[in-house]
């Protein structure tokens, strides 16, 4: 019969890890179970790799659907990857226990049906692909080490593990032991019922991997060490198993799946719970810290001592004062805390307040930066590239199959009709792929059409483009969710208004509904925050694109109708503010937002255009303004019929009188005017203003403004120029003529009709 | 000064006597190690700031409400031989809990240097009687401790208020003090040895103008614990509450503040100003200038009182607290003008529940 030992771990627990370490030199097992899929047997060799470097996550992905996924992440000081790594170097077996990650797929594929069809569906918008596709999804892993820690009072469970079970028991067995017995008496209290999801989860995980046990004891090992989730313990004690008829009823008729594992590279900053990982922790770089201060076996090195004088030297790199004075200060002040807290010895939290009371001034920054370097860490991990493909490899050779298009090493020119929903889907994929960095598509030249329907695409496959796709595995197992992902990382680190903007095009033309999403909020946040009123009116078009068009691509838009309203009421608050007091650089540039902004603000209907007039009233009618920007504003007011024409006159004459400066006036000019020479053409208004001030100007004035009109009009084409001069050399009475032309009005009228209903105004019809 | 007597009709009581009963109370239970020449352990001193219930069930009313962390931090500083300094915006509690602090580790919290721009070494270290000084010559009899020398020689705490204010000379004859814990007297070629106990809580406002920095050699003898602004809207609320109606009831106004709508009203606008954020979390704006601290919170709705008291119908409505909540917010002209008329018209206008206090808002400014 063979010698099962069963020790309990938490999973990423440096404290765990150094018993796991010292148990296994006393037990010397010849086959060790570790808690884990089986599907991991068949990488776990790897682990022994000289080019592995943790932290590595074992990935294991239903390979007909990679979105359904789990991660199993292992740092160095991890238990498991303690008791693999001894395995392997002590030449004894190692295996994974565990409920088969195919049955759970399929488990959880049944759970969530609409989801997976939705995921077979490439083309249309995926409601299931939002956020972290795998990591959400992890087995149920209760740490029932950090509960008791905590009923403990202790903020940090490695320091409990440490006085409570380290400090007590001198053999790591008895702490095992230990464990066990406390387990289950956490274990006796737990009510919750067993329809309870959770507790069906974990009754199948027990069975399955008693399951596993009992093969392994039938094969006549003399030693056997079982490393698991401590909450496990009491059930896998092979004296108290049920009998195997028990667990054979749990396990059997569960559906099944296909499912692929792989080895991916990890980083400290997934570890750290706050990138969304449930069963992670908040600080790998400590942890580090303690298991390696703990292997090291060193007791003339105080912990919090040399944790102090790391952040020291890292708050010395960033040219902030670390004396050695206050280093020394901070590890009494860190146990003077852990007194008052009652505390044996200070933990993680005792020292990150000494290091901020002491060391930084009481100032949270500095120890922001501590806890991103250190506390955290910047640990990247590595595969040998001998492990297997990934999944968003897998997922886009499945897209690249659906849609029928061929990779090729020779450039090849793709036309796409979007109006046909394989080649849509094809512009998608493309899109989305360029999202992520793998430029497999070139956008072409359209050539010469105006259609939205058309596109053309250079394909061209290079080898390094699968270096590409893995990089970008990271930010998900499908196309879709990691390029909605990438695109939610860009949008945070956009420098600017327009790079979102931009972005959010790109998301809406690679339907990303998610992207958008994502996009949108760190718009709102930068939009409110923008005090620049330029860089929130060219903020205004592109949102209205949104809205407008948006809508027909099934995206939300509610959030973006949101911002554009608020954006709308704080430009027209500002910008009569903003507008004064500009010079001729930053004049044209608030020009040229005005217009884009105006552009916008026809799009859609329903937005405050009564404030934004307001607005341009309160620019037009003041005589400080900027030239360029007041006529500017004069003109749109205009267009909007909301100026009189005799005051458009007065301050025409006003502002081409000889008192203002001719640059001024020449630019007042210029916004009045510039534009589409076919409106000057046609809606005679204002040339007329025009040619009635210089009608009625005393000929001395006229010599003097004469260039600026020159200036002015120079910027039409000359063929326009010349429609313009026939316009105006035409007598007055012309104006009325034209407006009395004689039409047959019942002749007109169909054409009139549909005329009107393709710009939509049904009132009319 | 050394006379001080306390009468039951002073404005305003110390620490230390207000609540004598509830430092008795802690002293009897506490069993817990004593720092030397501490009148309780640093556990019963944070028991005592936080409040909490006793073992033979007295209750400790709590005199700070916010983390216990910082407490916590401030109580062990106090213990190990650094001095303490409590970094704030105005309204933070700051001098507050340095009373409190040095009332429950001392039994007294008179030793204090009020910090200003006028503020002679002699407030820091010692002056002369100069009648003495004539008649016998330098001499101990002579001399007139200052708060910190009197603190030293009796090993207790004293208080530095706004340590800031005080011109960067005069601050750093604090830095012999803290770091040898010695006041040379080299008139009479002696010193002062400070006994046990003795320690320095000084204050500082982060966001005044016109301040001292204080030198990084004398900085370094600081362990800066900063004083945040409440977290939760209910806290501050309550903070504010408590303060409205303690004030409302000394200057004796009729006014009555049954609801608390139009506190957490104010409270709100106030904490959305200052974190950028409305509650819902949902919209960013801008901040004003302006602090928006507690304080201002609990001036505003003074204001607001009076104002109802005197000329209103007696109870607190939006167009009392409007004018005061306006003049609060906007402290520079332009800027702060643009910031409010964007909250105004983008978060108030939106709160069918707020129109009342959007009307108001908008009458001032039309009225301006």
């Amino acid at each position: 019969m063979a010698d099962v030992h069963v020790l309990g771990i938490r999973h990423h627990g440096p404290g765990s890890a150094h018993s796991i370490a010292e148990a296994l030199e006393i037990i010397r097992p010849d086959l060790v179970l570790v808690e884990g899929p089986p599907e991991l047997d068949e990488i776990i060799g790897l682990v022994s790799d000289p080019e592995m470097a943790p932290p590595v996550a074992g990935l294991i992905y239903a390979t007909d659907e990679p979105r359904i996924a789990s991660f199993y992440p292992m740092a160095e000081f991890s238990p498991e990857w303690v008791a693999i790594r001894w395995a392997l170097s002590n030449r004894s077996l190692v295996r994974a226990i565990d409920l088969p990650a195919a049955h759970a797929f399929a488990l959880r594929m049944d759970s969530e049906p609409a989801a997976s069809s939705a995921a077979e569906d490439d083309c249309g918008p995926e409601p299931g692909d939002a956020g972290p596709p795998a990591q959400l999804q992890d087995p149920y892993r209760p740490d029932a080490i950090g509960m008791l820690a905590s009923a403990a009072g202790y903020s940090d469970a490695e320091r409990w593990w440490e006085d409570a079970i380290e400090h007590r028991h001198g053999s790591p067995l008895d702490r095992f032991a230990a464990i066990g017995e406390a387990m289950s008496e956490i274990r006796a209290v737990d009510d919750r019922p067993h329809n309870h999801p959770d507790v069906v989860e974990n009754t199948r995980r027990e069975a399955a991997m008693r399951r596993l046990i009992r093969a392994a004891m039938r094969e006549g090992h003399e030693g056997i060490v079982v490393v698991c989730g401590a909450y496990h313990v009491p059930a896998l004690v092979p004296a108290g198993f049920p009998p195997a008829s028990v667990d054979n009823k749990i396990l059997s008729g569960l559906p099944k799946t296909k499912a692929a594992v792989t080895w991916v590279p990890w980083t400290s900053d997934r570890l750290s719970r706050e990138s969304g990982y449930g069963a992670g922790i908040a600080a790998p770089g400590w942890y580090q810290h303690l298991f390696a201060h703990r292997m090291a076996q060193n007791p003339g090195n105080d912990l919090s001592s040399t944790w102090l004088v790391r952040v020291a030297h890292a708050l010395r790199r960033e040219d902030l004062d670390a004396s050695t004075a206050s280093v020394v200060e901070a590890s009494r002040m860190a146990a003077a805390l852990a007194s008052v807290r009652g505390r044996p010895s200070p933990g993680l939290a005792e020292l990150d307040d000494a290091i901020q009371t002491v060391l930084c001034d009481g100032s949270p920054l500095p120890l922001a930066f501590v806890h991103r370097e250190l506390t955290v860490g910047h640990g990247m991990g590595n595969v040998p590239d001998t492990v297997p493909t990934v999944p968003l490899a897998a997922d886009l050779a499945a897209s690249q199959r659906r849609l029928r298009l061929k990779t090729s090493a020779a450039e090849d020119t793709l036309v796409l009709d979007l109006r046909k929903p394989n080649h849509l889907a094809r512009s998608v994929l493309l899109h989305r792929l360029g999202l992520l960095g793998v430029e497999w598509g070139r956008p072409d030249r359209a050539g010469r059409t105006t259609g939205t329907f058309k596109e053309v695409w250079a394909l061209q496959w290079k080898p390094d483009l699968a270096i590409a796709v893995v990089e970008a595995s990271r930010y998900g197992t499908t196309v879709a969710s990691a390029a909605a992902t990438r695109v939610s990382e860009q949008a945070r680190d956009a420098g600017s208004l327009s790079e979102l903007s931009e972005l959010l095009a790109m998301c809406l033309l690679a339907d990303l509904p998610d992207g958008v999403g994502a996009v949108v909020s760190v718009l709102a946040e930068r939009t409110a925050l923008q005090h620049d009123v330029p860089a929130l009116l060219e903020t205004i078009s592109p949102l209205a694109r949104t809205c407008r068009y948006g809508n027909v691509r099934g995206v939300d838009i509610t959030e973006v109708r949101k911002i554009l309203d608020a954006t709308v009421v704080r430009v027209c608050v500002g910008l009569p503010t903003a507008c004064a007091g500009l010079d001729d650089e930053a004049a044209a540039a608030m020009r040229r937002a005005v217009d884009t902004a105006q552009d916008g603000l026809t799009l859609l209907p329903g937005l405050p255009m009564d404030d934004w007039h307001q607005a341009l009233a309160a620019v037009a009618g003041s005589d400080r303004m900027h030239g360029a920007v007041a006529g500017r504003a004069t003109r749109l007011l205009l267009d909007a019929g909301l100026v009189d024409r005799d005051d458009v006159a007065a301050r025409l004459s006003r502002r081409l009188s000889i008192a203002s400066p001719a640059p001024e006036a020449a630019a007042w000019l210029d916004g009045l005017l510039s534009g589409d020479a076919m409106l000057l053409i046609h809606d005679r208004r204002i040339l007329q203003i025009v040619d009635d001030w210089v009608d009625g100007v005393h000929s001395d004035v006229f010599d003097d403004v004469l260039p600026l009109l020159r200036r002015t009009f120079s910027s039409f084409s000359r063929p326009e120029r010349r429609e313009i001069g026939e316009q105006v050399s035409r007598p007055d009475k012309d104006v009325e003529m034209e407006e009395l032309i004689d039409m047959d009005l019942a002749a007109a009228g169909p054409a009139i009709l549909t005329m009107a209903r393709y710009i939509g105004w049904e009132a009319i019809a | 000064m050394t006379d001080i007597q306390t009468f039951p009709d002073v404005v305003r009581a110390h620490a230390e006597h207000s609540y004598a009963e509830e430092l008795t109370a802690l002293a009897t239970v506490d069993d817990r190690p004593r720092p030397p020449s501490w009148r309780l352990s640093p556990w019963a001193v944070t028991k005592y700031i936080l409040g909490g219930t006793l073992a033979n069930g007295v209750d400790i009313t709590p005199k700070y409400l916010g983390s216990e962390r910082l407490v916590e931090i401030a109580v062990a500083s106090l213990a190990t031989d650094r001095a303490l300094l409590l970094l704030g915006v105005p309204g933070t509690a700051k001098t507050w809990l340095s009373e409190h602090l040095s009332a429950a580790i001392s039994g007294s919290s008179t030793l204090v240097v009020q910090g200003t721009a006028g503020t002679p070494e002699e407030a820091l270290r010692y002056g002369w009687n100069y009648a003495r000084l004539l008649a016998e010559g330098p001499s101990r009899g002579a001399m007139v401790p200052g708060p910190v020398m009197r603190a030293m020689e009796a090993g207790s705490l004293v208080r530095v208020e706004e340590l800031t204010r005080i011109p960067s000379d005069v601050q750093d004859s604090l830095i012999t003090i803290l770091s040898e814990k010695t006041l040379p007297i080299p008139e009479l070629n002696t010193e002062v040895q400070a006994r046990k106990g003795f320690n320095v809580i000084a204050t500082a406002n982060n966001r005044d103008k016109g301040v001292n920095d204080l030198s990084s050699a004398l900085r370094r003898r600081f362990n800066t614990v900063v004083l945040p602004l409440p977290d939760s809207l209910d806290q501050e609320v309550e903070i504010v509450a408590t303060r409205v109606r303690s004030l409302g009831e000394a200057l004796e106004l009729p006014a009555d503040l049954a609801a608390l709508s139009e506190i957490r009203r104010v409270v709100t606008v106030m904490r959305e100003l200052r974190s950028g954020v409305t509650a819902d979390q949902r919209t960013t704006i801008k901040s004003p200038s302006a602090t928006l601290s507690t304080a201002e919170a609990i001036s505003v709705m003074t204001n607001g009182l009076s104002l109802a008291a005197h000329f209103g119908d007696g109870t607190v409505g939006a167009e009392d607290v409007a004018a005061s909540l306006v003049g609060a917010v906007i402290k520079d002209p332009v800027q702060d003008r643009v910031v409010w008329q964007e909250y105004l018209e983008t978060v108030v206008r939106n709160r069918p529940e707020w129109k009342d206090l959007y009307r108001a808002c908008r009458d001032l400014e039309t009225s301006n």
